[in-house]
């Protein structure tokens, strides 16, 4: 329950929060598109997100081996590099 | 020449291609260490793109360079920036002079470590010597390790060797590198590329070993550090030109940013009469200079046998520990014997001890080994950006030099001081320091150092005046030149003349009475003389500090820094410990007064052995107080619990820190009333927060009815209004709390409490000055919550003003443009309207 609140109490944080207009499994966090999201195995699968190293995301997940590698390219990701207790670098190239 | 023939290259790590000119780093982007392609990349070990010999890896593992049988050198770079890491994340698998297989595995790396860690991961392969290659791969798109990506035309190389012509080198004066990590591939690429530019021949000297001027990778090669003496030397006809020319460049950093650009030079004639620095420990002092200077040990790098050299390390370590173990006992404050207990620790740290073995193993001696392995951990320690850990890295240093001097058989020589004694240094060690007759140390003076380092702790601890981040000339001052060190205004006067000495004489016999006066009337109320009532409270953490208060006149607990409950331990204090601290500070207090408990307030540059956190850029704007204990809530939950549990000791107020939205104090309150129904309390304890996030302070009319009290914390809502780091040696002077911008948003958090018949209290480091406090008054704050040993002092300021006084000067300075102009006017106001009358009332 509390956990709950907490968590939408920090969407209501980050700005530049996507409107969650739909509450399906690929529901959109800061920084990911919902494709990429929905490529890694859902949001439920998403334990945390970083962007770092300029041009990488560091994602945990709970199962690594959820992620759909093909997906992930159509999404627009050039390079995954799996590491190990589930961390996952998401390359998605430069950021501005 | 020979007959151009083809060579591949094959892709180092498989990764995603990112075009050279896309690269985020000038030196890589422009080309100017060598063209060739960069990977970012998905495997992490680094392979041969081709055979030949490893002409060069850096030490921190980071970068590498194979030149071919046919001279095609090549260079891989892993990561931007990472030589910052000072090998942390990167191990090596190949020696210099080894010859390797294409393909063949160089360099193993923690990608996870580096992303965490370092700026980028983009790795860099060059061909830096110069043949022309045509591209396999294109710019984009993925490769894999082994897939050949580049054909290069061997030899076709355009870079030429011209016979040195005869006659005599012009050789430079010696430079000390500025450049915190040496000459590493980016300044090195900076000078090989302007030495080109001469037709000379030119040679880069350190000790006897010397490299080509124009050829990067024997620049690198030469391994330099920070603070390493080289020379420049040239041959031809331009050598005076190219002398003068890459002398300038290395003193200037060679393109990067570098803190100390010139060598220090003890010229009187250009000393001015003033030097500046920044208010370590306030005060005032007249004595004479002395300086202090480590003497520097030669250490040889090959020892005996390597059991020999590891008995003489542990012994040193035994010795060493011993030595500390004595400070500790007979130090003269608790805070000094702390730090020898953090020493002692330090010695006993096994990475330390395990880089130290390693390289006695491999035939170095115990005392280059020891150094070697102490220098590179406290250069990673600087390396991280954070202020606090440089500061430990000065202790690592001190330790380093402890255990050195023993392996070397040198003796500490204890220094003589004369009477009146300014201390002059670079960096006080706490070692040099420890030995020191505090009765003949008038005050200090330094280089380095900022309000967090030893030497700022040490003075407050014996109440002696220091400044530090003054200018590098001070260490050319003659020993027995007689200075004035004003601390409160951050300056260190030569050769004062007799009416500033009188002055000060003056000056400090009028403290002295002033004093005595304040500690007699301690215990007196806080009223102004038009008869309002001001509650002067005590900034504390630890039940031994309560005690004090109280009996220095304290009306209670302002701020109770919880933390302290917290700090260096490897787990969260118990229920039961916690719960006996907070009911032995509420029982100090009494049930007349308050106590103000905040809870848990720490972040990511100060983390909690069992709180783990991911690292941040900015931990200032990261996950702290309220926002990290929301984050965690079982940690709050607990605290919660305990403090309630001496709720019927006394006055119990809870605050929240950095609270910037309402959502927070409410998902907070909601957690200290479900607490407080399970433990059955019948009277809530009064919850407030802390002002001291701007967002907090503009929204205050919002927040007030939340709330049972605001208390504003000047420090941080001062570094988060101007956008100044409070320990930034530059900025430090200017992030001052007497701003107009942050007095306006004192007074707008003020006058929305009132609205709500809220109290308003300051506790931050502004409410213990007494200039601040016809301010403070003025602005109508009704609690100073104050450092222990100024309660006295700030009781009396309070006797001293009448609060109409007060408003109308409040009400004009925030009217004013800057914080040195609202000093001057309160000097002003102080001179008319307190020190002009007789300071005996009540």
């Amino acid at each position: 329950m509390f956990d709950k609140l907490q968590q939408a109490f920090w969407k209501a944080l980050t700005p530049d929060l996507v409107p969650d207009e739909v509450k399906a499994v690929a529901e959109p966090i800061a920084g990911l598109s919902a494709e990429i999201v929905a490529a890694l195995g859902g949001v439920d699968n998403l334990k945390s997100q970083q962007p770092l190293a300029l041009t990488r995301v560091r994602v945990t997940l709970h199962d690594a081996a959820c992620v759909d590698r093909q997906a992930l390219s159509m999404a627009g990701v050039s390079g995954v590099m799996c590491l190990e207790g589930g961390v996952l670098h998401l390359i998605t190239g430069l950021r501005a | 020449m020979a007959t151009p023939q083809q060579l591949q290259l094959l892709a180092p790590l498989s990764g995603v291609l990112m075009a050279l000119d896309q690269v985020p780093d000038p030196v890589f982007a422009g080309r100017i260490i060598g063209d060739g392609l960069c990977i970012d990349p998905t495997s992490s070990t680094l392979c041969a793109p081709l055979a030949g010999v490893v002409s060069d890896v850096q030490a921190s593992g980071h970068a590498l360079t194979i030149t071919s049988d046919a001279g095609v050198q090549v260079l891989m770079h892993i990561g931007l920036d990472t030589v910052n890491l000072a090998g942390e994340g990167f191990t090596r698998r190949v020696e210099t002079g080894q010859r390797v297989e294409a393909g063949q595995a160089l360099i193993d790396f923690d990608a996870d470590y580096i992303a965490l860690h370092a700026r980028s991961l983009l790795t860099l392969m060059l061909v830096v010597s110069g043949e022309p290659f045509a591209s396999l791969v294109g710019s984009t798109g993925l490769v894999e390790v082994g897939q050949p990506v580049l054909d290069v035309v061997v030899g076709a190389a355009v870079g030429e060797h011209p016979a040195p012509m005869p006659g005599d080198a012009v050789f430079s004066q010696p430079i000390n590198l500025p450049n915190s990590n040496g000459l590493h591939a980016r300044p090195a690429a900076v000078f090989a590329q302007a030495a080109k530019a001469f037709s000379a021949t030119i040679h880069l000297h350190k000790l006897q070993a010397q490299a080509n001027g124009k050829s990067l990778v024997a620049i690198m090669a030469l391994q330099t550090a920070h603070g390493d003496s080289v020379q420049v030397s040239a041959e031809g006809e331009d050598a005076e030109a190219a002398v003068a020319a890459l002398t300038r460049l290395l003193n200037e950093g060679c393109g990067e940013a570098v803190t100390a650009p010139a060598p220090v030079e003890a010229n009187a004639a250009e000393m001015p009469n003033i030097l500046r620095g920044v208010c370590a420990s306030p005060g005032s002092a007249l004595g004479q200079v002395m300086q202090v200077i480590e003497a520097s040990l030669t250490v040889n790098e090959f020892g005996a046998e390597p059991p020999i050299e590891l008995e003489a390390l542990s012994q040193a370590l035994i010795e060493a520990d011993m030595a500390l173990q004595h400070l500790r006992d007979t130090a003269s404050g608790q805070a000094q014997a702390e730090i020898f207990k953090a020493h002692q620790e330090l010695l006993a740290d096994p990475s330390l001890l395990d880089q130290a073995r390693a390289l006695i193993d491999a035939g170095n001696s115990a005392a280059f080994a020891w150094k070697t392995s102490t220098d590179a951990t406290a250069a990673m320690f600087r390396s991280l950006g954070n202020a606090l850990l440089a500061e430990r890295a000065a202790d690592l240093d001190d330790v380093g030099q402890r255990v050195l001097k023993l392996i070397l058989g040198v003796h500490e020589q204890t220094l003589e001081l004369p009477d009146d004694t300014i201390l002059i240094a670079d960096q006080l060690t706490p070692s040099q320091t420890a030995g020191l007759d505090t009765r003949k140390v008038l005050g200090f003076a330094t280089v380095g150092g900022g309000a967090t380092s030893h030497v700022a702790i040490l003075a407050r601890a014996c109440g002696l005046p220091a400044i530090c981040g003054m200018p590098l000339q001070m260490l050319g001052l003659g020993n027995g030149t007689r200075v004035l060190l004003d601390a409160d205004k951050g300056e260190l006067q030569l050769h004062p003349d007799a009416e500033s000495i009188d002055q000060l004489r003056t000056r400090h016999e009028r403290q002295r009475q002033r004093h005595q006066q304040e500690l007699a009337q301690a215990s007196e109320a806080a009223c102004t003389r038009d008869g309002q009532h001001i509650e002067v409270t005590a900034n504390v953490a630890s039940q031994g500090e309560t005690a004090q208060a109280m009996e220095l006149g304290a009306s209670g607990v302002g701020l109770l820094r919880s933390e302290f409950l917290y700090l260096g331990r490897q787990q969260a204090p118990s229920q039961d410990e916690q719960v006996a601290t907070y009911s032995a500070i509420a029982r100090t207090i009494g049930p007349a007064h308050n106590l103000v408990v905040r809870t848990l307030d720490v972040g990511g540059d100060k983390p909690l052995a069992y709180v783990p956190m991911d690292s941040e850029t900015n931990p200032f704007l990261g996950l702290r107080g309220i926002r990290l204990c929301l984050e965690r809530p079982q940690l709050l939950r607990e605290q919660f619990r305990a403090i309630l549990a001496c709720c019927e000791l006394t006055r119990l107020h809870i605050m929240l820190p950095m609270v910037t939205n309402l959502a927070e104090l409410r998902l907070a309150r909601q957690i200290l009333e479900e607490e407080a129904r399970v433990v059955g309390i019948r009277h809530m304890p009064k919850l407030g927060i802390m002002i001291e996030v701007p967002a907090a302070a503009l929204m205050a009319d919002v927040l007030a009815p939340h709330v049972d009290f605001f208390s504003i914390g000047t420090n941080d809502l001062t570094q988060y209004t101007l956008a100044m780091d409070r320990d930034h040696p530059r900025l430090a002077s200017q992030a001052d709390s007497f701003h107009p911008s942050v007095l306006r948003l004192i007074a707008m958090t003020v006058k929305a409490a009132h609205a709500h018949r809220k109290w308003v209290g300051v506790c931050g480091a502004m409410a213990s000055e007494r200039l601040a406090v016809p301010l403070l008054l003025g602005l109508d704050v009704d609690e100073l919550s104050v450092s222990v040993p100024l309660i006295p002092a700030i009781k009396s300021a309070v006797r001293e003003v009448n609060l109409a006084d007060c408003r109308i000067i409040a009400e004009q300075v925030s009217n004013l443009e800057s914080a040195a102009d609202v000093r001057a006017a309160l000097q002003q106001f102080h001179g008319a309207k307190v020190d002009a009358s007789p300071v005996m009332e009540n």
